[in-house]
């Protein structure tokens, strides 16, 4: 396996871009990447182009945290940190709603993947809250309890929910915080089942393998990936050779690798058979915040993409093959 | 009974007297008495006293020359010359020998006086006679005169040219000069010399004793010319084949040849030597020698001390000396083949002699600790031969051992010029050269590896490992790697490498864990780290960990640990692993782990005291601490420094914060950095901490100096990463107002250490932009790091300042477009969302902001908005009449074109109404203009806040004035812009100032000190990887298998 760079654009946002999140294809068009900036617009590029499909989406204040797309094509979500999240059309850019759940803050934020539920990392109210997709109300706040025998935290601050990701089947959602705590849910009766040991930093980002639901993928600040069987709540595997944190992580369709951004400027692929980083892109010249492989669908796109937004204000496209 | 009779004449008569010479009377005086009453001719007397002689009765013999040669018979026998002056000659050569073999230096000279006596009497006769001349030669030789002895025998062979006797002794005093002669030319000259003579002699008397041609032998040897030699000396055993020296000479001949044939010929001809003759000296040396290499170190000793009764010899009692002292050096016994080498060395008067003894005495000083004596004795063989390799390596390794490090590497360079094929002087050479020169110490080990490469010998493990460091060193990490792997060879570390154990079988990732090795063992995989190897391994593992590879690298201590518990540096490396990741409670019990092994280490004591601070135990880090220091008699100068930041934390930190208190531990903080630095001025963390207190004190051109210096010498050593050095630079540029340069070491900070994680410096490059009132820039980077520190509210709160007091400012301003005062109006609508949200979300943190404080914040800013409103709306309405007033000015160029174009048109007009209609549009104009500044006037005079708010604005500056000089005294403190006290910008009450005052002395209480950043556990990585090299083999390898732990 490996990674092609196929095109990076420059400056495509004024300001360092800290989310990025593939639209799926429709009938009509193809897969669009969404991207968030710190210089509080949301944009939407071409595949393979990169050419922006619209003037940038203004609308949020603060800086755009995250970006998420639902599994139709059809509808996205961008979140700043004023803490709103704007829900709008893609192809007409229409706002359809604007959600917020005060005091809760907003982190990153998926969609399940039926597309029903948009789940949401809620900072310092230390839970998730999930929203439901055709009336926007919220439906459900899923509390992250302190693990057993957790040391006192003297700062206070409590849990900070920083990070969710649904697994593949939809039935359970893990969530990642500020101190390296991961906790399990069963989405369907709002349960919480268990916690992830190992990480002891902010868990900025998690991915479900698209194969196997049961194993999870995290990006930490302690710059290791960990793997872990989240039903049998053991870590299986640690992947280390980042030099900074890692500050996101995502699964290739394939399930074969994931693809790793970092702080140290860098986008690693790791091969998942070896469990060793096979390949290191330099090319971003600050923080990577965000990697996304392209999801299947649309005419002839069936070959695997991945796209990189940095701190560097560009974004780059490769080739995974 | 063949001339076994001699007739004595009777006198008077016809009659003889036989005496038959095998029964000669015991007593002398029978003998003499017949003599003399027959009054038989001399040289009856000579042939009786010449028999008793080979009888070996040599009283007789003595007394019948004696009475020979008494004066009576002087008298008597007046006219026979030629007896008389052969019984004198006799005599003398008698005793000639016998002062030869005389120990005792008096009888010797005693001896040596009679037998002049005798010569001198004999010359009174006839001062011709030749062969009293040759045996004052003789005598000349035995007493070592070898000139006056050359000198008789030429007066003999003048003489008598034919005269073999002389032409011997000439020869056999010419071989004796070149055997003294130093000179090689001269030598060989009277080499050639002395074969001419002897030569002559067999031409002459071709029936001469075998040992002339022994003579021949020896010089032709000397002369290098060996088959002529071993002609001679094989001629010598034709006619004498007891021939002891002569089968000696061919012996060593054949020794000499150095092959496994020759070298048995040539013992089996010393064999036959001993057989005939067990005594001689020569041959005992030669086969103590071979029995020493053979090993027969028995045989060895009872063959020297033979030798060594029966030789009075110089250099032949050296030789013994030397074989015995060789014998039990190698046996090990350093003592006795001290005495014995002494023995030796003692037995030649100089080196150049019999250098070899010198050679293994120096070995054996060395062995012993005498480095003095031992470097002596290796100057003596270097003065003999000085391009010896082998000693100059001894030498250069007893320079090493005695500190004189320049000398070391001095002499290993010329052994390494001397002998470009020695990898041993080339890994000693490097050795030294670790510390001084890393570059150079690198090539010559490689020269090293590459000899013994060539050699087609295993490169030892050591030399990798050096090698390894170095490379680890410079940065080349690949290299360092591949020379790691090559140092270790097979062995289970490779499966770990290469990830050939399943993993997801064998996973653990507790650094603490051990069943991975139990598990391993039962299935039935043997572990097995040989100790020779651990230290590579370890380095190796900390370069793993260099690259980012940490579970490789946990997985290579746990095994060093797994077989060498008490490998502490391990334990520390997995702590520090753990720390890095935040695991604070395995890294406690791992470093109690290492203290269950020495609980006075003092880097695991360091390190435990270090994990206390950060979980906030700060009585216990500061005994830890202590007894860190104590461990090492406060010779340690991590825990000393750690006690001084300690001592700095607690004068920041101090929550009464009282200015004694402060004081002291400043003092005391100060007090301990200077102390490191006495003991090392070069370290780098002492000086930043030294620098730190001045700073504190207000001494800042002093602490920049100090600053910069540290910064410069950090630069370029893998391991030493000092970015906090950075950031106080910064503070000072900071507190001295040069905010540009401040913000530039803070943003070059954060992208040279941090990767632009560091969300602290981005709150000190913050404060920065605040305090040079870049607004814009200070609220981007507030943004950047809450989206590092999500969970850091003190940095929304900050945000939120910084966009209250942007709108502020630009409403201050006189000159504002309307596109100002809307993003005024969205920054303060920010604001509030902040503060508000803030407030919300005390509901689940205490983040410490008092609620008031926020509502109070959040009014204010309500409240600028409502003024931003307002002249947001002024603001529009200028920008309409600028339109307006633009569109009017338009039109009157345009009706100008128009009129121009009139005119062009109608030029032929009259002058008179021309006039008219312009003086008519021009006032016209002016009116209009009037009326435009009428407007205009009016609108600047609108609502009544603009004073108060300029108010506010004024004292905010007397505000900054005040605070900047505070600063100076007590500053560098950044993090809080939570200072900037809202209700001072909100009230213009006449308390503000006594209040903001109290706020600042509060703000500075939770302020981050920029001592927290002198951080020590990287002092500690360091210590460790320079320890692991210092741990490393070495050899010397001119001692017999010796093998040092330096």
């Amino acid at each position: 396996m490996k990674l092609a760079g196929l095109k990076s654009v420059e400056n495509a946002h004024d300001e360092s871009i800290w989310a990025a999140a593939w639209v799926p294809a429709t009938d009509s068009r193809p897969a669009l990447l969404l991207t968030g900036s710190l210089d509080e617009t949301v944009r939407m590029w071409r595949p393979d182009e990169l050419t922006p499909v619209a003037p940038a989406s203004k609308g949020h204040a603060l800086g755009v945290v995250s970006v998420a797309a639902h599994p139709s094509g059809a509808v996205a979500a961008s979140s700043s940190l004023d803490s709103f999240i704007r829900v709008f059309d893609i192809d007409s850019n229409a706002s359809i709603a604007t959600l917020e759940a005060p005091p809760s803050e907003v982190w990153s934020m998926q969609f399940d993947p039926k597309g029903t539920i948009l789940a949401v990392a809620g900072g310092g109210s230390a839970s998730v809250k999930l929203w439901d997709t055709s009336s926007w109300q919220l439906v459900c706040s899923l509390p992250v309890p302190r693990p057993e025998g957790a040391r006192p935290d003297k700062t206070g601050s409590g849990k900070f929910v920083l990070s969710v990701a649904w697994s593949p089947d939809g039935k359970k959602l893990a969530c990642g915080s500020m101190d390296g705590t991961i906790a399990v849910f069963d989405v369907a009766r709002s349960k919480f089942l268990h916690h992830l040991d190992g990480h002891y930093m902010p868990v900025r980002s998690m991915v479900f393998s698209p194969v196997d639901p049961r194993v999870l993928f995290t990006a930490c600040d302690d710059t290791h990936i960990h793997m872990y069987d989240a039903e049998g709540k053991s870590l299986v595997g640690a992947m280390s050779g980042h030099t900074s944190w890692v500050l996101s992580v995502d699964a290739s369709l394939d399930g074969a690798a994931i693809a790793t951004g970092s702080s140290d400027r860098t986008v690693k692929l790791w091969d998942l058979s070896m469990r060793t980083a096979v390949q290191t892109m330099t090319n971003h010249s600050d923080q990577v915040w965000s990697v996304a492989f392209r999801p299947p669908g649309g005419t002839g796109l069936r070959v695997g993409r991945l796209a990189s937004v940095s701190d560097d204000k560009s974004i780059s496209l490769y080739d995974y093959s | 009974m063949m001339g076994g009779v001699v007739y004595i004449p009777v006198q008077n008569s016809e009659e003889e007297v036989m005496v038959a010479l095998d029964h000669l009377p015991r007593d002398a005086t029978d003998m003499i008495d017949i003599l003399k009453a027959e009054q038989a001719p001399l040289h009856l007397w000579l042939i009786i006293a010449r028999e008793y002689f080979k009888q070996g009765k040599l009283d007789q013999f003595r007394q019948i020359l004696e009475e020979g040669s008494s004066p009576e018979i002087d008298e008597y026998y007046a006219d026979v010359k030629y007896e008389r002056i052969a019984i004198l000659n006799a005599l003398a050569a008698y005793y000639t020998y016998l002062g030869k073999i005389e120990t005792k230096q008096r009888d010797k000279e005693e001896h040596f006086i009679s037998a002049t006596q005798y010569y001198n009497r004999a010359s009174r006769i006839d001062a011709h006679e030749p062969y009293t001349w040759i045996g004052k030669g003789q005598l000349y030789v035995a007493k070592g005169e070898l000139q006056t002895a050359s000198e008789s025998f030429r007066i003999a062979l003048v003489e008598d040219p034919n005269c073999v006797p002389a032409l011997l002794g000439q020869a056999c005093v010419d071989f004796n000069i070149a055997e003294r002669e130093e000179h090689y030319k001269k030598a060989m000259d009277s080499y050639r010399s002395s074969l001419e003579f002897y030569k002559r002699a067999l031409q002459i008397n071709p029936n001469c004793p075998a040992s002339v041609r022994l003579g021949i032998g020896f010089c032709r040897y000397k002369l290098g010319q060996f088959e002529k030699a071993r002609q001679a000396f094989q001629r010598v055993l034709q006619l004498d084949p007891d021939n002891v020296e002569a089968l000696v000479a061919l012996g060593v001949m054949d020794l000499q040849t150095n092959e496994a044939h020759g070298i048995k010929k040539g013992m089996e001809k010393m064999h036959g030597a001993f057989e005939i003759h067990p005594y001689c000296p020569m041959v005992l040396n030669c086969l103590a020698n071979h029995f020493f290499f053979t090993g027969q170190h028995f045989l060895v000793e009872q063959l020297t001390e033979t030798a060594l009764a029966v030789s009075s010899h110089g250099l032949m009692k050296a030789h013994s000396y030397y074989n015995l002292a060789r014998s039990y050096h190698s046996k090990g016994d350093f003592e006795k083949a001290l005495r014995y080498y002494m023995a030796s060395v003692k037995e030649t008067s100089k080196p150049q002699e019999f250098v070899l003894p010198y050679y293994g005495l120096g070995q054996v000083q060395l062995k012993l600790g005498d480095f003095k004596s031992s470097l002596l004795s290796f100057e003596k063989v270097l003065e003999v031969h000085p391009e010896n390799c082998e000693s100059l390596k001894a030498v250069g390794y007893i320079y090493s051992q005695l500190g004189e490090i320049d000398k070391a590497v001095e002499t290993f360079r010329k052994a390494t010029r001397i002998d470009p094929k020695d990898s041993v002087a080339f890994t000693e050479l490097g050795e030294l050269l670790i510390s001084s020169d890393a570059g150079a110490a690198l090539d010559a080990f490689k020269t090293a590896r590459n000899l013994i490469k060539k050699g087609g010998q295993e490169v030892p493990i050591e030399l990798m490992n050096n090698m390894g460091v170095l490379y680890f060193e410079k940065g080349e990490f690949e290299l360092a790697e591949q020379t790691f792997k090559e140092a270790l060879g097979d062995g289970i570390w490779l499966s770990f490498l290469t990830g050939s154990i399943d993993r997801s079988a064998y996973y653990s990732f507790q650094y603490k864990d051990f069943s991975l090795f139990h598990q391993l063992e039962e299935d039935g995989s043997c572990i097995e780290l040989p100790s020779s190897k651990v230290t590579t391994l370890f380095n190796y593992a900390r370069l793993l960990e260099q690259v980012n590879d940490t579970e490789k690298a946990s997985n290579m201590y746990r095994l060093i640990l797994f077989k060498y518990p008490d490998y502490v540096d391990a334990y520390l490396r997995l702590t520090a692993m753990a720390k890095a990741r935040n695991n604070i409670q395995l890294s406690i019990e791992l470093i109690t782990d290492a203290l269950k092994v020495d609980d006075k280490c003092p880097n695991a004591l360091s390190m435990l005291g270090d994990l206390e601070l950060k979980i906030d135990d700060w009585v216990k880090a500061k005994d830890t601490f202590r007894a860190a220091k104590d461990a090492t008699d406060g010779k340690d100068s991590y825990a000393t420094l750690a006690l001084g930041n300690w001592n700095y934390f607690a004068a920041i930190r101090n929550e009464k914060r009282g200015p004694k208190l402060e004081a002291t531990h400043l003092e005391k903080a100060k007090e301990l950095y200077t102390k490191v630095l006495m003991q090392h001025p070069s370290n780098l963390y002492a000086a930043n901490g030294a620098a730190i207190v001045l700073a504190e004190k207000g001494h800042f051109d002093v602490s920049k100096d100090i600053f910069t210096q540290v910064q410069e010498a950090a630069s370029g050593s893998v391991f030493v990463q000092m970015p906090d050095v950075w950031v106080n630079l910064a503070h000072v540029y900071f507190a001295q107002g040069h905010f540009a340069l401040a913000a530039k070491m803070y943003q070059n900070c954060l992208r040279k250490f941090y990767c632009n994680t560091d969300t602290h410096v981005l709150q000190y490059l913050a404060r920065t932009h605040y305090e040079a009132e870049q607004w814009q820039e200070c609220k981007k980077t507030l943004l950047r790091a809450i989206h590092l520190a999500p969970s850091n509210y003190t940095l929304r709160f900050d945000a939120g300042v910084a966009m209250q007091k942007f709108s502020a400012s630009t409403l201050q301003k006189t000159k504002r477009t309307a596109d100002e005062v809307r993003s005024t109006v969205t920054e303060l609508k920010n604001a509030v969302c902040i503060f508000s949200q803030l407030s919300a979300a005390s509901i689940y943190h205490s983040h410490g902001f008092d609620e008031k404080k926020l509502e109070t914040h959040v009014e204010y800013c309500k409240h600028l908005l409502d003024a931003a409103k307002v002249h947001c709306e002024a603001a529009e309405r200028e920008e309409q009449q600028n339109r307006q007033r633009l569109e009017v000015a338009r039109q009157v160029s345009l009706a100008e074109e128009a009129r121009r174009k009139a005119e062009e048109q109608r030029k032929f007009q009259l002058e008179k109404r021309k006039q008219e209609d312009e003086l008519k549009q021009v006032m016209q104009q002016e009116e209009h203009f009037e009326r435009i500044k009428e407007q205009w006037k009016h609108s600047s005079n609108t609502a009544g806040k603009r004073r108060e708010r300029s108010q506010v604005e004024d004292e905010e500056g007397g505000d900054r004035r005040r605070r900047r000089g505070e600063k100076a005294q007590n500053d560098l403190i950044a993090a809080g812009l939570e200072d900037s006290d809202a209700e001072d910008d909100l009230g213009a009450h006449s308390t503000a100032i006594n209040r903001k005052r109290r706020a600042w002395s509060e703000s500075d209480e939770d302020d981050e000190p920029f001592g927290d950043r002198v951080n020590p556990a990287e002092t500690d990585e360091e210590t460790n990887g320079i320890k692991a090299k210092g741990q490393t083999q070495r050899k010397l390898c001119c001692q017999p298998s010796d093998t040092k732990w330096v």
